[in-house]
């Protein structure tokens, strides 16, 4: 009797990657918001396909900290402000929560100008995209269950696609974006460094690191279900890079060609593509900002919600009526509105709010690294799934990364 | 996920109006309290008031008594982390700690079995409250001198305490004791073992129904899992496993010793143990087999190499059996002997060649006279029998035509091998829902 078959465990496995397949693309695809939209195309725009490497290297850096960060949550089923506080202890955490909380509203009202930038495209007002962007996501979250939000997370995922035929509608130069991704090169100046830096930053962004984590723990994935969720996390950060490179390629083969290089939002991207790769291209590339905005819209409130019940000790789940957690409703709505209503304020210049909060995700980065490279190590957390020395020296150099390009825009924006 | 209805904060004021036995609510208790987050870092001072070292840590032991002592303080000394004997203390303000002599025997900190630290495993830890039922962060833990000695006398999981703890100076440390549980009743998991062994713990988690521990267990981080799974008893534990979603159950035996995982599995219901084992990897499944006693796992093996669709896969193997020829009153016997098994509500009647005759009810036998044989009570309705092979779909038939509470299980040759409650039905339905309906279940 030790020949033991399963019956149908093909069909059962299958049916397992299903049920665990989401956080990693979900968490993935949502770093490809209009504020990495418009990274990526003033990338492409400026610098052609010479710095496609920057995002080569931003991906990896994704693939390898989204794994541990689905490790993490997985191992000590706990999200990673809660973590912070537990070993680094109570002003750390809070320091964490409250940089995440107005980084992520920053964040959020980048989302919300994207949809209304794409939506003016179309010539939509943004008095009725903003609107409408708030009730469909308040809508997802605080009426459907997880499931039902889950399915609709990767309904928004399907519109990436538009990307990839916008990328070959605009007839590329392969052979030079290929070599753009092995061989670094740039120039040395701040325009540069800044577009280097904000291309890690928003592939790698602290929002994201830390959903992903609470994502796993909400959706309670065990360690059983670590080798599938793996597989999903670096399909859906493989994925986010695959998006970036179309969307760069798109803008080096039009934008770039043509010295069109002040690209500001990722609606301008658009209108520029059009005349240059027809109003097909212009209208996929806007319905794609549309699909990104809403994607992070939804993920950011709910990664802020997260986070704040994790710190409080309270963790919540979206399964969980507003009764019984009342503290990630509330964040939820705050986020939400908030960010909203700043948008909809007539001739409010939203530029400082999006350049702080780029800069508060890029200074929260690396603390947050650092936070997670040391719960990597701690056995007593990790168990059997502690880092080893290769892995270790990996997230170190990764880190290391992260802090050069943070310091030296810091040097360009003290001494310039 | 199952939660208590009450909001915790409710819960937990609530008891405290309601237990005047609190000790946090003795006056004298509730005067001299310190707050441990409060101290950590401050100065510790000989009898001249001069300052040797900066408190790094507080030790408490753990034994018999509800309220742990403190059993030491660890000390930053020059760059140099030593352990100081409780005993030691002469008076604990919440701003600095005083020793009694000035001659100090340094020791270096090692941790001894039955120990916690309270900054480094509890102080923001999850941990369980008991009584609330749930999983706590922990804001901060209050200190009293109480029955000569300095005990850990209140945990406070407020958050308004935990914003206190931000400010700086002399406000930082002030005791906010609003929302406080008494340590009696929280279960803390985290030692250099995993757990915190006391008495008191052990004990209110034995109070606790299955199906609430199976939450809770739920609610856990990965590590404190296999604690509170450690702390229980094999018997209770085995419950709790029973009621446990699958997926959770094959995270918690991953954090086991194959051993544990053996020992629990054999003590649950052998068709719930199979619907375990049979989800697990080849390898692990028989990591946990080879630690089994033999004729278990031979017996879970069999059970796991059945389909889940069909009855083999559902039904337990657990039936009594008796022959016509046997007495009543052995078959009584037969039924006292396992009253702690589900399957005590009658016994499987067989003819000498170990075929089905029939099914008798327990108060079938208690109605009749003890040296009377079975044989004499074998009468209509005789049971419905189905083979391992039988669909569910076929089973769920049987069961809604016949209106009985179970079904029994025969092989080719008409020998009864198992049986299907009613319930293993309902899990066996409810754990496919997902293939008939969309609606209902929120999460898988």
């Amino acid at each position: 009797m030790t020949n033991i078959t399963i019956p149908s465990g093909r069909k059962l496995r299958i049916a397992a990657f299903l049920a665990v397949m989401g956080p990693g693309i979900i968490a993935g695809l949502s770093d490809d918001d209009p504020a990495g939209i418009t990274t990526y195309s003033q990338l492409g725009a400026q610098f052609g396909y010479r710095m496609l490497w920057v995002l080569v290297v931003s991906t990896f850096a994704l693939i390898v900290f989204q794994d541990l960060g689905a490790r993490i949550g997985v191992v000590t089923r706990q999200g990673l402000i809660g973590l912070v506080r537990q070993k680094y202890g109570a002003r750390a955490g809070s320091f964490s929560a409250v940089a995440l909380i107005l980084a992520n509203l920053g964040t959020m009202t980048a989302e919300f100008a994207g949809v209304a930038a794409a939506g003016q495209l179309f010539g939509i007002s943004r008095y009725i995209t903003v609107p409408l962007t708030g009730v469909f996501i308040s809508a997802l979250v605080l009426r459907g269950t997880f499931k039902k939000a889950e399915r609709v997370f990767f309904v928004l995922s399907a519109v990436f696609i538009s990307y990839v035929i916008a990328g070959f509608m605009s007839h590329p130069h392969w052979g030079a974006a290929f070599r753009g991704m092995v061989v670094p090169s740039m120039p040395f100046n701040r325009g540069a460094i800044n577009i280097a830096t904000a291309t890690l930053g928003t592939t790698l962004a602290p929002w994201g690191l830390a959903f992903i984590q609470s994502y796993a723990v909400d959706k309670r994935l065990t360690r059983a279900d670590l080798k599938l969720l793996r597989a999903d996390v670096w399909v859906g950060s493989l994925l986010t890079g695959i998006i970036g490179f179309f969307v760069i390629v798109t803008c080096a083969a039009t934008l770039n060609q043509e010295h069109i290089t002040n690209i500001t939002d990722a609606s301008q991207a658009a209108r520029a593509l059009q005349p240059l790769a027809g109003t097909l291209a212009k209208d996929i590339f806007a319905i794609g900002i549309i699909g990104a905005a809403l994607l992070a819209a939804s993920i950011l409130p709910l990664s802020t919600a997260y986070s704040v019940s994790d710190l409080t000790g309270s963790p919540a789940a979206l399964d969980d009526k507003f009764e019984e957690a009342p503290l990630f409703y509330l964040t939820f709505a705050a986020i939400t509105d908030v960010a909203g209503g700043l948008i909809m304020i007539p001739g409010v210049s939203l530029i400082w709010i999006l350049i702080s909060s780029q800069i508060l995700n890029a200074i929260l980065l690396l603390p947050l690294l650092a936070y997670m490279f040391g719960i990597s190590r701690d056995k007593k957390l990790m168990g059997e799934f502690v880092a080893g020395n290769r892995a270790l020296s990996l997230y170190g150099a990764i880190i290391a990364i992260v802090a050069i390009c943070v310091a030296a825009q810091f040097w360009f924006i003290f001494n310039l | 996920m199952k939660r208590p209805s009450v909001s915790p904060i409710n819960t937990v004021a609530k008891r405290l109006v309601g237990r005047s036995d609190l000790l946090i609510t003795r006056k004298s208790v509730r005067d001299s309290l310190v707050s441990l987050a409060g101290l950590i870092g401050r100065p510790v001072l000989d009898p001249e008031g001069l300052e040797i070292g900066r408190l790094v840590d507080v030790v408490v032991r753990h034994g018999q008594e509800t309220y742990p002592p403190v059993s030491g303080l660890i000390v930053k000394v020059s760059n140099r982390k030593l352990f100081i004997n409780g005993a030691r203390i002469s008076k604990l303000t919440p701003s600095s700690i005083t020793l009694s002599s000035t001659k100090i025997d340094f020791e270096p900190f090692s941790r001894r079995p039955g120990e916690s630290l309270l900054d480094a495993d509890v102080l923001d830890h999850q941990i369980v409250d008991v009584d609330g039922l749930r999983v706590v962060r922990t804001s901060d833990l209050y200190l009293a001198p109480f029955n000569k000695e300095i005990r850990v006398v209140g945990v406070d999981i407020s958050f308004v305490s935990f914003l206190r703890r931000l400010f700086p100076g002399s406000l930082s440390r002030r005791p906010t004791p609003d929302h406080v549980i008494d340590w009696a009743s929280v279960a803390s998991l985290t030692d250099s073992t995993g757990v915190v062994r006391t008495s008191s713990t052990r004990s209110a988690l034995s109070q606790l129904r299955p199906a609430d521990l199976a939450d809770l267990i739920e609610d856990l981080a990965g590590r404190e899992q296999g604690a509170l799974i450690e702390l229980l008893d094999p018997d209770l534990a085995a419950d709790v496993l029973e009621e446990m979603e699958d997926d959770e159950l094959e995270g918690l035996l991953r954090g086991l010793s194959a051993e544990r995982s053996a020992e629990l599995l054999s003590l649950m219901e052998p068709d719930e143990s199979a619907e375990v084992l049979r989800d697990l990897d080849d390898e692990h499944r028989e990591s946990i087999l080879s630690a089994m006693e033999s004729t278990t796992a031979k017996q879970l093996r069999h059970l796991v190499s059945f389909d889940e669709a069909l009855a083999g896969g559902i039904m337990t193997t657990h039936i009594l059996i008796v022959k016509a020829s046997d007495s009543v009153a052995a078959a009584l016997q037969l039924l006292v002997e396992n009253r702690e098994r589900e399957s005590s509500d009658g016994v499987v009647v067989v003819d000498g060649k170990g075929k089905l005759l029939d099914h008798i009810q327990t108060v079938e036998l208690i109605a009749a006279s003890a040296e009377s044989l079975v044989s004499e009570l074998i009468a209509k309705p005789y049971p419905t029998a189905v083979t391992s092979e039988t669909p569910i779909a076929e089973v769920v038939e049987e069961f809604s035509n016949n209106r009985g509470s179970s079904i029994i299980v025969i092989d080719e040759k008409n020998k009864p091998i198992g049986r299907i409650l009613a319930d293993d039905l309902v899990d066996a339905l409810s754990r496919n829902r997902g293939l008939f309906s969309q609606g209902g279940v929120a999460r898988s």
